[in-house]
């Protein structure tokens, strides 16, 4: 089991959003501006770091029947500290992302790597474990963030890009994010395949 | 009985860390929370009652909150009332605040919150920047000083005593403002029509239910 493996599986081969099809719903809900999907990024990947690292501390302890109750607990308590914090902090965010910070609870990310990963491997693995995939999600939804923004409002981080151009409204609503969510499956897929061949 | 002690213990001991976290975080929160939510507040009261000062707040019947504020003009003293109402928008609700002075003119609005359809209905609190993103990452931004959301920025100046129409004019421009106040009405978003009737309505409702109240306090 090799460090660099472990963090890359979560970005490319075992990527959340474009290979395991989960955590779809703030891929396509927040990802209207790409520094709400950078924002996203690092609040998934803190609960997920957190609760990986606890989840793995505390595996040998839990009998297993009660095993997902303890994991939501933990996770819950991660994602409402992260909620007070960026309503204290980041009051801008907060308002931004809206009910999609208290969801991170239900994003099965999570659960996943609690339940599939961290409950079965040490605790410094399963923080590499929680980097690479949390990095992963996030990446996925800085790019279908950053195709969005540009085309469906004309700008980028806030700023219009080009004066006087008239942006493409359906981009910035939910069929606009499937289409690209969809583009951007067929562009990995492709390369994939190519790189296969390949070999 | 092993079976039913231990997974109780193991539950209760998680959920008490659990919450030891949570009331520690919050302890550590608490104040600067309370601080931004009247900071606010101050700065909503400040755009829908510009040049008034708050003196004191009143309570309607049904318990509601509003501001009252004054100013010397002339020499005369006159009176602005601030108050909150609430409507159903495009995709939840839209909570705005809204300032009017003793005969029912709108001095201002400022919407509270609302989770409109961002790039669309969110455009309801937008800041149109002139600045593009090449002037931030040249350095050659202007400074524009503090701005409002166009879009809220008309609402001032119209009377509040007859219906504020919505037109289709595209974006607003500030050579449209003078037609706009004649017409007593403001332009709609670009593709978020009923957002932008949505905050009309909020608009007429919050004036019908303290037109009573203020036009009583005035004798």
């Amino acid at each position: 089991m090799s460090i660099k493996k472990e963090f890359l599986k979560g970005l490319v081969e075992k990527n959340p959003v474009m290979v395991l099809g989960i955590g779809l719903c703030p891929a396509l809900a927040v990802t209207t501006s790409v520094s709400n999907a950078l924002w996203m990024m690092i609040a998934t990947t803190f609960v997920l770091t957190c609760s990986n690292v606890l989840v793995s501390l505390v595996k040998d302890y839990i009998p297993s029947h009660i095993r997902i109750p303890v994991f939501i607990t933990i996770i819950a308590a991660f994602v409402t500290v992260v909620e007070i914090t960026l309503k204290a902090y980041q009051p801008e965010v907060y308002t931004s992302l809206g009910i999609f910070i208290p969801l991170i609870v239900v994003n099965c990310i999570i659960l996943g790597r609690a339940e599939e990963f961290a409950s079965r491997n040490g605790v410094f693995i399963s923080i590499i474990d929680a980097l690479g995939m949390g990095i992963g999600f996030g990446l996925t939804l800085t790019i279908l963030a950053f195709f969005r923004e540009t085309l469906g409002a004309n700008k980028l981080f806030g700023y219009t890009l080009i004066p006087g151009f008239k942006p493409a409204g359906m981009m910035a609503i939910a069929p606009g994010a499937f289409i690209t969510l969809g583009l951007m499956l067929w562009a990995m897929n492709r390369i994939m395949v190519s790189r296969k061949h390949k070999k | 009985m092993k079976d039913i002690i231990k997974p109780a213990a193991v539950l209760a001991a998680v959920t008490f860390c659990a919450s030891l976290l949570l009331a520690t975080v919050f302890a550590v929160t608490k104040e600067r929370i309370a601080f931004l939510d009247s900071e606010a507040e101050k700065n909503a009261l400040a755009i829908v009652l510009p040049g008034y000062s708050i003196t004191g707040t009143a309570k309607t019947k049904d318990n509601k909150i509003y501001w009252v504020g004054e100013k010397t003009e002339n020499g005369e003293t006159i009176n602005g009332f601030a108050f909150i109402s609430e409507s159903p928008g495009y995709s939840g609700t839209i909570r705005c605040m809204i300032g009017v002075d003793s005969n029912m003119n709108i001095l201002g609005i400022s919407i509270l919150k609302q989770t409109e359809t961002p790039g669309l209905g969110a455009r309801s609190v937008e800041i149109a920047s002139k600045n593009t993103f090449w002037d931030v990452i040249t350095g050659s931004a202007v400074d524009e000083g503090i701005q409002f959301p166009w879009f809220q920025q008309q609402f001032a100046g119209l009377n509040g005593n007859k219906t504020v129409q919505v037109v289709k004019n595209g974006d607003w421009t500030p050579e449209m403002a003078s037609d706009l106040v004649s017409q007593n009405a403001v332009s709609a978003i670009t593709g978020a029509t009923i957002t932008s009737k949505a905050v009309v309505d909020c608009i007429h409702k919050g004036i019908s239910e303290y037109n009573d109240i203020i036009k009583n306090s005035n004798k």
